[in-house]
Parts: C-alpha cells; structure tokens; sequence
C-alpha cells in the first residue's frame, strides 16, 4: 500500500475520525448536548477541538401552570471549544454528497 | 507528600518506556499511548497566560487566566469569575483555583491563540504514531 | 510552569466543591496527587433558594480525590464581605460524567 492508500484506509472506529479531520463533524455528549462544528484535533480518549461551535441542550421542562412537560432546547455559538472525551456519546462525520 | 506516592508512578513511566522501545509494533500502540495525553496536554501548556473559560460537569462555568496544567489535565486558573454568579455564589470569595481534570466539560478557548494547521498537523503526527 | 498543585494553598481557608455538589470550606492540611484533600476546621455552606446560606460545622475532613471538583483559596477579605444570611441560590448541581 502506497503512503496515501495507507491514509485513506480505515481500518479502526478511530480512522474514520482522522478522515473526518478539518471537516465538519456533528458530536452527541452526555447530558442532552449536541455539538457540530469543524474538527481541529483529537486523541484516542476522543478529546476534541471544534472550531465555529454551535452548541445545542435539550432540556425537559414543566409548565407550572399546566403541569405538561415540554421539551426546550438552548443554542449557542463558541469560536473554539475544547471538549473532553468523556462526555462523548457519539461522533459522525460529514455526508459525502 | 510522602515519596512512596511518586516512586510508583515514575516506575511505571519508566517500565512504558523500557516496554516501547524493546517490542515492535504493538509497544508502538502502547507507547502512541504515552504520547496520546500530551497532544492537549502540549497544547494546553502554550495556552498558559490566556484567558479560557472551564465548564464544569455540574455546569458551572468559570472564566479566568490559565496558570497550569498536568498530564491529567488538571488546570489552575486565577483572576477568576463565575460566568453566572447569581445563580452559583459559591466562588465570590475565590480569586484561583484548582480544578480536576476529570470534572472538567469544556474548555473555552481564546480565538486569538487557536492556530488550527498546528492542531491539524500535530493530530496527525499522533494518529499516524509518530 | 509548575504542575497545578494545591501546595500554595496549604495552611489557608480553601474552598472545595465536591463531585456531589456540596461547597465545604476548611483549612487545608493536606493533599496528594490524587487529590485527596485534609480539611480542618470544616463546615459545610449548605445552600437553599428559600432561605440564607446555612454552615454546619463538620470538624476534620478528609475528602477523596475522586469526589473534588474544584479547590480555591478563600481570600478573606472578600469573604468578611459576603451575607450569607442574604444569599439564595439553589443548591449545585452533582458532577454528571
């Protein structure tokens, strides 16, 4: 296998993360937190830096009037977000098109 | 501290790296292993002075100037703020602090030190096992 | 650079936020790699979003590495300041891994 065959293999969970490297990756967290953003860096503990995040929680709520549950979701924007990997629950690359 | 609680440590450093050099490939894994920790662990450390802000597991968010940090990404902040002091009044007599690493959810960092080739370079140097 | 330790801290009031949410605020006397935190002289700020800020005495605590989340010395000036009797928050949350 030439140099690049080797790069572009995908052998382990963890390859297709390096493939998805300076791509847009969307990152499901425990606690109801999702984050997309573009991918920077990571580690085997699936540490990461995603830049231009847009953070989403999801959160279950109880009006107090009616007693019903809803569920609200809050967004932000970070430029660049340092995310430790165990709170990780999930990473998906970009749809190739 | 007492020198029993290093010793172990040390030997088991010592012992990883007797075991990478004398095996071949799978002490090479091993041994990226070692590595591993130090891609953020050696990032972290060129952030030292710059304002970051730490998000706890219990969604507490401080922000302050980042003092140091450890292998375990521990971290020590000063000049620190609660990022919603009304809500967590917790921290209003603490100027710096400690923080595990293991508690720690996010890390803001500051846009200006953030150079993304040499994130993207050094992660794949570490995921090539250089 | 040095390594993040609590060695600064020794002898003087330090507050510590455990992995359960408690704020206990004590003179530290001790620690070790792990985290492991001495505290003498310790009381627990118990918060309620009803009622002021309650300190219950605790005597000598050794608290593990494992439950502490954040240990910060308490400058106590800035403390002196502080009515606790006038503070109301809800109590913090636990550390969700």
């Amino acid at each position: 296998m030439s140099a690049a065959e080797e790069d572009a293999a995908v052998r382990e969970p963890l390859d297709l993360i390096r493939l998805a490297l300076d791509e847009k990756v969307y990152v499901k967290l425990r606690g109801d937190r999702e984050a997309r953003g573009r991918l920077h860096a990571y580690d085997q503990h699936l540490n990461m830096i995603l830049g231009d995040v847009e953070e989403v929680i999801t959160s279950t709520e109880t009006d107090e009037e009616t007693f019903e549950e809803f569920t609200k979701t809050t967004k932000r924007s970070v430029p660049f977000l340092f995310i430790r990997g165990d709170a990780v629950t999930l990473v998906s690359p970009p749809l190739r098109s | 501290m007492s020198p029993s609680r290093v010793v172990p440590l040390t030997f088991a450093r010592g012992a990883i790296e007797k075991i990478a050099k004398s095996r071949s490939r799978r002490a090479d894994v091993k041994s990226t292993r070692v590595l591993d920790v130090a891609l953020f662990y050696s990032y972290f450390k060129t952030l030292v002075g710059k304002p970051v802000t730490v998000e706890l597991k219990n969604d507490l968010a401080i922000a302050g100037t980042l003092v140091s940090v450890d292998q375990y990404l521990n971290i020590k902040l000063e000049n620190t703020r609660v990022t919603d002091e009304a809500r967590y009044p917790h921290m209003r007599s603490v100027r710096n602090c400690f923080i595990r690493g293991s508690v720690v959810r996010y890390v803001q960092l500051p846009e200006a030190a953030v150079d993304v080739d040499i994130l993207h370079d050094a992660t794949r140097r570490e995921a090539r096992g250089a | 650079m040095s390594a993040p330790t609590l060695t600064n801290m020794l002898d003087a009031r330090v507050s510590v936020i455990t992995n359960d949410g408690r704020h206990i605020v004590g003179t530290l006397r001790g620690f070790d790699q792990v985290t492991n935190v001495i505290l003498e002289d310790c009381a627990e700020r118990v918060y309620s979003s009803e009622s002021g800020v309650e300190e219950a005495p605790l005597g000598v605590y050794m608290i593990r590495g494992d439950n502490v989340a954040l240990v910060g010395p308490v400058d106590e000036e800035l403390d002196a300041e502080l009515d606790l009797s006038e503070t109301r928050a809800p109590p913090l949350k636990a550390i969700k891994f």
